[in-house]
């Protein structure tokens, strides 16, 4: 991960950015786009006139949306400007002015708040994806002394394309005799689409509910299979709570890099090509790289081959950042242009550790009709389980 | 309801590829340099018109041939990635973003050639041609985003120019729009269009280029790196002209002064070492980077140079991108680029040094060996854009500098908007009038980047410039008198 200087504000930042243009070829928005003010120093621009108080017309308030955090620009930027705090600066100056309600993003606030998930769904669905499980309810949900808390995530527990992999988790934890339990209904969102949004007040509340609720079970380990889950718990808790959190945070990928490590994985042969996609949360803006390809690698009869464009030049999915809230069209265009790059690598099967990126990914390769599939990485290893 | 457009036809072509968006056009108003409001609308009409975004020299054709009827000004632009104003419009009209004309189109590998899109980046350039075996012979400093076309249209030395000559020499042919619409397919000399040398340089003045034919290398087989550091710019300057002459010829050749340094590590990002730096690197056969190597060590003991730890030397090589680290100690920096003899890199830094001295002020000068004998030096100060009245009076402190780079037989390295004041000194006089007269004849309306490279604006005629210089350093002295 590249380091950024130290943030200096908004103010400071949007001044030092020499409008050098060095963030153009890598941004998905502006590759999608193709209009300036969708760029990064576009968005400083936008951005700078909010240091002047300046109310932005809703033009200028969709473009500082109009971006996936997906944090290319930070390791590009000559300057070091350290772009993601910028964003999430101008975007809480932004919500401070109304705009969430003069965008199309009330409703995603709303969901956050009231039901502590990006749906609005009840708390109990968040259990709907346990339902064709063997294993008990009381052994999967809140069991207290659980050494380790499986963080589910919004997208795997509330969305059916995310179902298998929550499954998939439990089922790998279950075969490693790993000591684990989920937060069940008590879950809430991790606070990521909140911090999106620009509501960086409650998404610390969130941090502090999911914090209290895995030191009730006196887990002491979070595993996640979502990245952004895994970034916020990992990197961003300490900051909104205002220290170390006292729990080891782990993505599945770097817990089944060690499971494999200890032996208490094995896989029997899958045969195949597999492309790997670096979710933006997990690799770009974690640092966590190498975890998720040794597992593939550890299958026999895998032959992992690299997109184009990957590791710190992976191109986003278009799945993080509220885009889809804003401008789904524009988060589906981002997910065909990385659909091309897998496609362009010849293998048949594609593999993030992301629910996410799976979703946008696999919804990409059906609307493009491409004979690519697409799956999570422990729907992977779940397949390959001997 | 939505204002009605000025120019349908040019929205029917380029559909969604094409507004009139005050919001949208104002991002084109600018590139690296911070020029205040106020100053800015007395140069000119920097806001376009409309903004169009061709993928095709078709398209560009269209455009203009209908800017051609409608006597519109077409300012071509991609990366905007320069400090002079090249690629900002003075006069309102179309702004033709040439970015999305981008990608390898072509690539002969039996005679070494690239057919490449004006836009295309020349760090994704590199990146595409290096998985394919393949490396070009030059690349801007700004390769991350300056685009082909652009560099072109500049100057183009950069890194690798010492070695393999400036870009105009590693072009086998290209393919322009001309003012008057017509798509022209340019080798050396075509009739009835500007030459390929004619082009290089000629800042989006001439034609439009839309694609060009680049002469490629095999991706070197080695690469080795070198960072020598010496008590003074005076022995700097010796190793740098020993090594830019002897052979194997480095493949990069970078030099800075103790106070870029300073300066870098003020911005918070120390240097791999304190003192006078000059970084090498020679690439090619294993032989070739083996003998660069015996050549350095013979250059460093000739002049007393210190040769400093292979990662430091490293750190150098992949910092060449980066040297806009120096905004931090900004937020804004002014300064020059000049055209030097490495025989006065010595003589001009101090006197640098000395101005800097007088004024108080931390002055970086870095820059590149790029032809036997010649550097492109840069000369870069922090100041604070949000204090408008300092900012400009800091301005002053730029034509000081260009004053010492004219003293030691200097010349501006690019042109655009701001150095034209400095046409008459930097280009012999009948150069200047072949190249107005080229101008006439290839764009008699006037059409393409007007404002730009031939004569300056009112504002800057030379005798203006000269007197609004003089005051602004004038008040700047009195104000510094004053405050001590």
């Amino acid at each position: 991960m590249t380091t950024p200087a130290p943030f200096g504000g908004l103010a400071q930042e949007t001044r030092i950015c020499a409008h050098c243009g060095y963030c153009l070829a890598g941004c998905p928005i502006y590759q999608a786009v193709g209009w300036e003010s969708a760029s990064p120093r576009g968005r400083m621009a936008i951005a700078a006139a909010l240091v002047h108080g300046n109310a932005l017309s809703a033009e200028a308030a969709q473009r500082l949306y109009e971006c996936t955090l997906c944090g290319h620009c930070r390791t590009v930027c000559p300057t070091r400007i350290d772009t993601l705090a910028t964003w999430l600066e101008a975007r809480q100056r932004l919500a401070d002015q109304s705009a969430l309600d003069r965008l199309p993003l009330g409703r995603l606030r709303d969901n956050l708040c009231a039901a502590h998930n990006i749906t609005g769904e009840p708390a109990e669905n968040r259990l709907l994806w346990q339902e064709e499980l063997s294993l008990a309810p009381a052994l999967l949900n809140a069991r207290p002394g659980a050494q380790v808390v499986y963080f589910v995530g919004c997208v795997a527990a509330l969305y059916g394309q995310g179902h298998a992999i929550a499954r998939a988790a439990v089922e790998i934890f279950h075969r490693a005799d790993l000591d684990f339990t989920t937060l069940g209904s008590a879950e809430w969102c991790c606070g990521f689409p909140l911090l999106g949004l620009g509501l960086p007040e409650e998404a610390a509340a969130v941090a502090r509910h999911n914090l209290a609720a895995v030191r009730a079970l006196a887990g002491q380990a979070v595993v996640t299979t979502c990245p952004s889950c895994f970034h916020m718990w990992r990197d961003v808790y300490p900051a909104l709570l205002g220290g170390p959190i006292g729990v080891e945070v782990m993505h599945a990928g770097e817990l089944l890099a060690r499971l494999i490590a200890e032996g208490r994985i094995a896989f029997r042969p899958l045969p195949g090509r597999v492309t790997y996609h670096d979710p933006c949360d997990l690799g770009r803006n974690s640092g966590v790289y190498d975890a998720p390809r040794a597992v593939l690698q550890a299958i026999p009869g895998l032959e992992l081959v690299e997109m184009a464009d990957h590791r710190k030049h992976a191109r986003c999915c278009g799945g993080g950042g509220n885009l889809e809230a804003i401008n789904p069209d524009l988060a589906g265009e981002l997910a065909r242009q990385r659909l091309v790059q897998a496609v362009e690598t010849g293998a048949t099967l594609l593999v993030t550790p992301c629910q996410q990126c799976k979703r946008t990914l696999a919804t990409a390769a059906r609307r493009e009709r491409v004979r690519l599939r697409v799956l999570d990485l422990t729907e992977t290893v779940v397949q390959a389980l001997a | 309801m939505a204002n009605p457009l000025c120019h349908p036809p040019l929205a029917e072509l380029l559909g969604d590829r094409y507004t009139e968006s005050p919001f949208e056009r104002s991002f084109y108003q600018r590139d690296l340099a911070v020029v205040p409001h106020s100053l800015a609308r007395l140069i000119g009409q920097t806001l376009p018109d409309a903004v169009a975004r061709p993928r095709t020299a078709e398209e560009v054709a269209a455009i203009m041939r209908y800017a051609g009827e409608r006597k519109l000004a077409v300012t071509p632009r991609a990366a905007g990635s320069t400090t002079f104003w090249n690629a900002v419009p003075l006069h309102g009209g179309l702004l033709l973003d040439l970015n999305g004309l981008a990608g390898l189109a072509a690539l002969d590998t039996d005679h070494l050639t690239a057919d490449v899109w004006a836009g295309t980046r020349w760090a994704d350039l590199e990146r595409a041609l290096r998985r394919r075996g393949f490396a070009v012979l030059a690349y801007p400093t700004s390769a991350p985003a300056a685009t082909v076309a652009g560099w072109f249209c500049m100057e183009g030395h950069g890194i690798g120019s010492l070695k393999y000559g400036g870009m105009a020499g590693h072009v086998a042919g290209l393919e322009a729009v001309l003012a008057d619409g017509h798509i022209a397919q340019i080798a050396a000399a075509t009739p009835d269009a500007p030459t390929v040398a004619e082009l290089a340089g000629s800042e989006g003045t001439l034609a439009v280029i839309t694609r060009i034919r680049l002469r490629l290398r095999p991706a070197p087989a080695a690469v080795g790196h070198h960072l020598l550091r010496f008590r003074d710019m005076a022995t700097l300057q010796a190793a740098a002209l020993d090594l830019s002459t002897a052979r194997p010829t480095p493949y990069y050749l970078h030099f800075a002064d103790d106070a870029c340094g300073r300066l870098l590590t003020q911005a918070g990002f120390p240097p791999p070492a304190d003192g006078a730096l000059l970084a090498i690197t020679y690439d090619g056969a294993a032989a070739e980077v083996a003998a660069g190597a015996a050549t350095v060590e013979r250059a460093a003991a000739q002049t007393a140079g210190e040769e400093l730890p292979a990662a430091a030397a490293a750190r150098a090589w992949d910092e060449r991108f980066l040297a806009l680290h120096l905004k931090r100690a900004g937020p804004s920096v002014l300064g020059t680029e000049a055209w030097l003899s490495v025989s006065q890199l010595a003589a001009y830094t101090a006197n640098v040094a000395r101005l800097a001295r007088r004024q108080n002020l931390p002055i970086a000068t870095y820059g590149m060996v790029v032809a036997p004998g010649m550097a492109t030096v840069m000369s870069l100060f922090g100041c604070d854009d949000a204090r408008p009245l300092a900012y400009l009076l800091a301005l002053s402190l730029t034509g000081r500098l260009y004053e010492i780079a004219f003293r030691h037989g200097g010349r501006p390295y690019g042109i655009g908007v701001w150095n034209t004041p400095y046409l008459g000194r930097a280009f012999a006089a009948e150069e200047l009038t072949a190249q107005r007269r080229r101008k006439q004849a290839f764009d008699p309306a006037n059409l393409l980047n007007p404002g730009k490279r031939y004569a300056p604006p009112a504002l800057l005629w030379p005798p203006t410039f000269r007197l609004g210089m003089a005051a602004l350093a004038g008040i700047r002295r009195i104000g510094r008198r004053w405050l001590r």
